[in-house]
């Protein structure tokens, strides 16, 4: 589903040169949940983006379905179509209803009319448990509701893939709760998952590989038994006794 | 401390200062001996016009058929041509039977009249719009290109923007008109409303782009993440936020463009202003001109404000 060879992303600025993501290479299968983690400024952020074309990485190759995103003739709106991605800050649309999020890029991008955008819509509003909300604006909303709906409005597009970048990190601490019981719940169905969080229960219960990064690079990789249990990366045994 | 909420003898202090700058002026007015003169103003807003109705050819007056207010004089010439003319009755002048010369006057027709002063506002409200609209395009357009990737649109926008308020709009207007204007056969009318919607551009231009700069990353990310074109998140996500945004500035660089449009009477378009300088050359009454101008131009300026007003609470729903 998704082959990551190699990916270097390098940050140029005037403090000097930063090597956020140095030599990324993973593969995703179909249906698989991965959760990446790692101390702060390790580079998870900047890989997710590169996954989807937020970020023009500067070497190696990413291919989603078989299409290569270093590819020049690569039409990056189509993948980014198939690629759900859902932000630490939920980025919902102000100036549209919680079922206009849904359907703007449905209509635009997917092509879909009005009435079929608003079925799906209301379904999915529904499966995450805010159908009663539908026609309000999303500063009516808590922040557990508007995650919610900014997961709902990447499932609109019927994506192939969701990436989700610390989705539970900008919320208050009662309304973590019901972002991870979607999550789980699309893992659940067999959604194709990468994960970024810190939220350690929600790794060891649901990812089938835990992927940990640190100055850019993946320094261990394993399912979340062996990787919570015994690490055998010193690094990662530090990180694990300061987070748990 | 407790708050207190009286505001009433602020009120009175507001009253109290306004009218001894009213009672100041009207005493300065006073030692200089001028003498008003307001009666004339109206007819410079509306006029009873009266045409005369003349016979285009020697001829008899056929018949004279009064009904109401209006009377329908018939007319033959000498080689049985006829033609009726309809006057008002009051102005009549000639009786059936009456024998007239080529140019005689037949009566007139009474009519209202919009005077210098309401054609000069129409002039300015339709100028000031027409060049609205050119701003808004051109400074929508160079506000993007002031944020684009391009280096050469960049610099183009920035060039233009920085030339247009580095210079004075009296000069860019006589530019457009005697430069411009000249070289590529253009009127008045397209001058003075080019060098507007030129300079306002550039204001509304430095508006949009901080009005797009102003919303989130975030939101350009979230669009482009869902397949939507740079384009697309530009027209359905980022405008619209921007746009509410830069409501308040926007329709401040407007009224200013109304203002402003009095300077094109430099080049002799009949604005507002002008109109004001054509009356005062045949009354004399130029305090009460000015006065009146100066009214007419707030009552525009004020009920735009209005209606932005509205707009923006309007867009509130969202907040
Ligand atoms: N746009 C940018 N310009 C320059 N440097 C950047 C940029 N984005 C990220 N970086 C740098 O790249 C490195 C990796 O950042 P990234 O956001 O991917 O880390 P992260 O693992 O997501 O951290 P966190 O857990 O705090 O979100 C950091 O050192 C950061 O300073
Ligand atoms: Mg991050």
């Amino acid at each position: 589903m998704i082959k990551a060879t190699n990916v270097v992303k390098i940050f140029k600025s005037r403090a000097g040169v930063v090597r956020a993501v140095d030599g990324v290479s993973t593969e995703v299968a179909p249906g698989e949940v991965v959760v990446v983690i790692g101390p702060s400024g390790s580079g998870k952020s900047t890989f997710l983006r590169c996954i989807n074309g937020l970020e023009a990485f500067t070497d190696g190759h990413i291919i989603i379905d078989g299409v290569d995103l270093a590819d020049k003739k690569t039409n990056i709106n189509k993948i980014r179509a198939e690629v759900g991605m859902v932000f630490q800050q939920f980025n919902l649309f102000p100036h549209r209803t919680v079922v206009e999020n849904l359907t703007l890029a449905q209509c635009k991008v997917r092509k879909r009319s009005k009435k079929v955008a608003e079925e799906k819509a209301y379904a999915l509003l529904k499966k995450v448990g805010i159908h009663d909300k539908a026609g309000e604006y999303p500063s009516r909303l808590s922040g557990g509701q508007q995650q919610r709906v900014a997961i709902a409005r990447a499932l609109a597009m019927d994506p192939k893939v969701m990436l989700f970048d610390e989705p539970t990190s900008a919320l208050d601490p009662e309304m973590v709760g019901e972002v991870l019981d979607v999550m789980k719940q699309l893992a659940r169905e067999g959604m194709t998952m990468i994960v970024v969080t810190h939220e350690m229960g929600f790794a060891r219960e649901v990812a089938d590989r835990v992927i940990f990064m640190d100055e850019g690079k993946v320094v261990e990789v394993g399912t979340p038994e062996h990787f919570f249990t015994n690490p055998t990366e010193e690094r990662a045994k530090l990180f694990l006794k300061q987070v748990l | 401390m407790i708050a207190t909420d009286k505001t009433w003898p602020w009120k009175l202090l507001l009253v109290a200062i306004l009218l001894v700058v009213a009672a100041g002026t009207w005493g300065a007015v006073q030692k200089i001996d001028y003498q008003w003169r307001w009666y004339r103003v109206p007819q410079y807003f509306l006029y009873h016009a009266e045409d005369p109705q003349k016979i285009p050819f020697d001829g008899v007056v056929d018949t004279v058929k009064t009904s109401g207010k209006t009377t329908k004089v018939s007319l033959i010439s000498e080689n049985e041509e006829k033609l009726t003319l309809t006057i008002a009755t009051d102005t009549l002048r000639v009786d059936e039977g009456e024998d007239l010369f080529e140019g005689d006057t037949v009566g007139f027709i009474k009519e209202w009249r919009l005077g210098p002063l309401m054609l000069g506002l129409w002039t300015t409200l339709w100028l000031s719009a027409v060049s609205s609209v050119f701003a808004l395009f051109l400074g929508l357009a160079t506000g993007l290109a002031r944020i684009s990737k391009n280096f050469t649109l960049r610099g183009l926008a920035m060039i233009y923007v920085e030339c247009i308020r580095g210079t004075p709009l009296l000069v860019q207007i006589f530019l457009a008109y005697f430069f411009l204007g000249t070289v590529f056969n253009l009127s008045r009318n397209v001058c003075g409303i080019g060098a507007l919607a030129l300079f306002a551009g550039a204001y509304v231009a430095e508006i949009v782009r901080a009005g797009i700069q102003a919303i989130p990353k975030g939101q350009t990310e979230a669009a482009r993440s869902l397949g939507m074109t740079a384009f697309q998140t530009m027209v359905e996500v980022i405008l619209p936020q921007a746009f509410k945004k830069i409501l308040p500035p926007l329709s401040g660089q407007f009224i200013s463009l109304i203002k402003d449009s009095s300077l094109v009477s430099v080049i002799a378009i009949t604005d507002l202003t002008k109109s004001g300088r054509e009356i005062i050359t045949s009354t004399f009454a130029t305090f009460e001109v000015w006065l009146v101008v100066a009214a007419m131009y707030l009552l525009i300026t004020s009920v735009l404000s209005q209606v932005v007003y509205y707009m923006e609470r309007r867009f509130a729903i969202s907040d």
